[in-house]
């Protein structure tokens, strides 16, 4: 193995260790929450609704539990893990090692990208033993997941390295991220929605996230598939540029 | 473009190096050094005059504004890789990760420095051994006693066996077992060949210490040679009354107050 790619895993390995250590917090509590939203919504509301679309409710709201998992973790652990690190002064110890910026941003962004998958593999194993979860189309279904996990990873990167205070993170994730995510449509159907509330969710960008994720799991789509793939590929790649740019200029990273 | 490290080149070449803060603040304002390979190079002057900027500049913590900085013949501003690897860094503050154990803080150091596992195994092992933490390897660095914070953080500027060890007020706030261990530490390895570079408020620390000292204030360097140059270039009996003269506070002189109680 070379010497770069030493560098670069032990970047990696000390991301995903962080996170390990704290398994109760980082991966239990969202483990839970999601099992809370499931039998709330899929079991208990899901006895009333029957059906969206012709889809079993719980069938309906899995898909963006799944996704939400993956985005928040991956949104959490990156945005606590530089803000710590930067608390402690302990990031100068990557920071004034030979890691070039590119390599310090592709190992920060996928601590969080990891921890958000697992969640989301075991919410989705869970979810496979509770209900007959179909995927539809998995040639949409993995790139979209991969896609949404790095884009909130990078965006979880961006405010850490913004922030200068946990009250910084916690904004973000409190009044811009969640409600975002809750009202992207991941329990409901925006078509049900009354105007113009209905309009207002087509500029939400987390709901096409959640359209092609659902479109994956059981085949329906409010969104047009290739548009909103297309979309997401060049949002996440344009967050990713600007991080790197961000990075390579050392913003609020070094003096 | 890249060229093969002549015998010749300085552990450290540093050229008018600036640094303006965003803030407006001019910490570095054109500082040029040179520290021969094997020197024990001292640091001196007053809070604020810009030793731990000059340190953040060639380890990559802060980003100069003019000038360059070479490292056994490396760019260490811009195509910094071999530069970096070859320099060791022990900063002034704590800086330790409370998520990491003591073991594992020197593991992950030299895993970002591209050292192998076998080899980062041995020298963590090593090292652990050398600074007496072999006791305290799976504690959590947050649990470890002051002194151990430092013995530890200069454990890990020296896990990947830097040729130029900078050691930025090493001795701060600890006891004096723990200075003289540390000082004995650093005799050693320099003797060994590891250039030193050290900045310190302790005046005796750098005579027993450096072979060659610099005197900082405001941002340039003021003066530079052995301790006794230094004392006969501000005209005074010792490097203590040259600091003084240096910030100009001659006053203090203890020499001078020895007199008038005679």
């Amino acid at each position: 193995m070379s010497s770069a790619q030493i560098r670069f895993i032990t970047l990696w390995r000390r991301e995903v260790s962080r996170f390990m250590k704290i398994k109760k917090q980082t991966l239990g509590g969202p483990l839970l929450e999601t099992f809370l939203y499931i039998t709330v919504f899929g079991a208990a509301l899901g006895s009333r609704i029957k059906q969206l679309h012709g889809i079993e409710y719980i069938l309906f709201v899995i898909p963006g539990l799944i996704m939400m998992a993956w985005a928040t973790n991956s949104f959490t652990n990156n945005s606590s893990s530089i803000l710590q690190q930067k608390f402690q002064g302990a990031i100068h110890d990557q920071l004034s090692s030979p890691a070039s910026p590119l390599e310090l941003l592709l190992a920060f962004s996928l601590g969080g990208f990891v921890r958000g998958m697992l969640v989301a593999v075991i919410t989705f194993c869970a979810a496979a033993l509770l209900v007959d979860l179909p995927v539809e189309n998995i040639a949409v279904l993995i790139p979209s997941l991969f896609l949404v996990g790095f884009f909130f990873s990078q965006l979880g990167v961006l405010i850490g390295v913004r922030a200068e205070q946990f009250d910084d993170v916690a904004f973000a994730q409190t009044f811009i991220l969640q409600p975002l995510i809750f009202l992207g449509g991941v329990f409901y159907s925006a078509a049900l929605l009354p105007q113009p509330f209905q309009t207002l969710t087509h500029f939400n960008p987390i709901y096409y996230m959640i359209s092609l994720v659902r479109y994956g799991f059981v085949g329906y789509s409010e969104v047009s598939i290739p548009l909103s793939l297309l979309a997401l590929t060049a949002a996440t790649a344009a967050l990713f540029a600007f991080n790197l740019r961000l990075f390579s200029q050392g913003y609020k990273l070094r003096a | 473009m890249t060229r093969l490290t002549a015998m010749s080149d300085p552990a450290l070449h540093i050229v008018d190096l600036a640094k303006r803060y965003p803030t407006g603040v001019e910490a570095l304002k054109g500082v040029s050094i040179d520290i021969e390979p094997g020197e024990f190079y001292g640091l001196l002057g007053p809070n604020g005059a810009g030793k731990s900027t000059l340190i953040h500049c060639t380890t990559g913590l802060a980003q100069p504004t003019g000038g360059s900085i070479e490292v056994f013949g490396h760019d260490a501003i811009h195509d910094y890789g071999k530069a970096r690897q070859a320099v060791g860094l022990a900063p002034q503050e704590i800086n330790l990760d409370h998520f990491l154990t003591a073991e594992e803080t020197l593991d992950f150091h030299a895993g970002y420095f591209g050292m192998p596992k076998r080899a980062r195994r041995e020298r963590t092992e090593e090292l652990l051994e050398t600074f007496s933490l072999t006791a305290k390897a799976g504690d959590r660095t947050r649990t470890l006693s002051g002194g151990m914070k430092r013995r530890l953080i200069l454990a890990r500027a020296l896990m990947h066996r830097p040729r130029l060890l900078i050691l930025d007020e090493p001795t701060a706030g600890v006891d004096i077992e723990l200075r003289l261990e540390l000082w004995h530490y650093v005799q050693k390895i320099n003797q060994e060949g590891t250039t030193i570079l050290l900045t310190t408020h302790y005046l005796e620390e750098a005579e027993q210490l450096c072979s060659k000292i610099a005197f900082i204030a405001d941002g340039q360097i003021a003066a530079e040679g052995t301790s006794d140059n230094l004392a006969a270039r501000f005209g005074v009996a010792n490097l203590e009354d040259a600091y003084l003269a240096l910030v100009g506070r001659n006053e203090l002189s203890r020499s001078k107050i020895e007199d008038l109680a005679l």
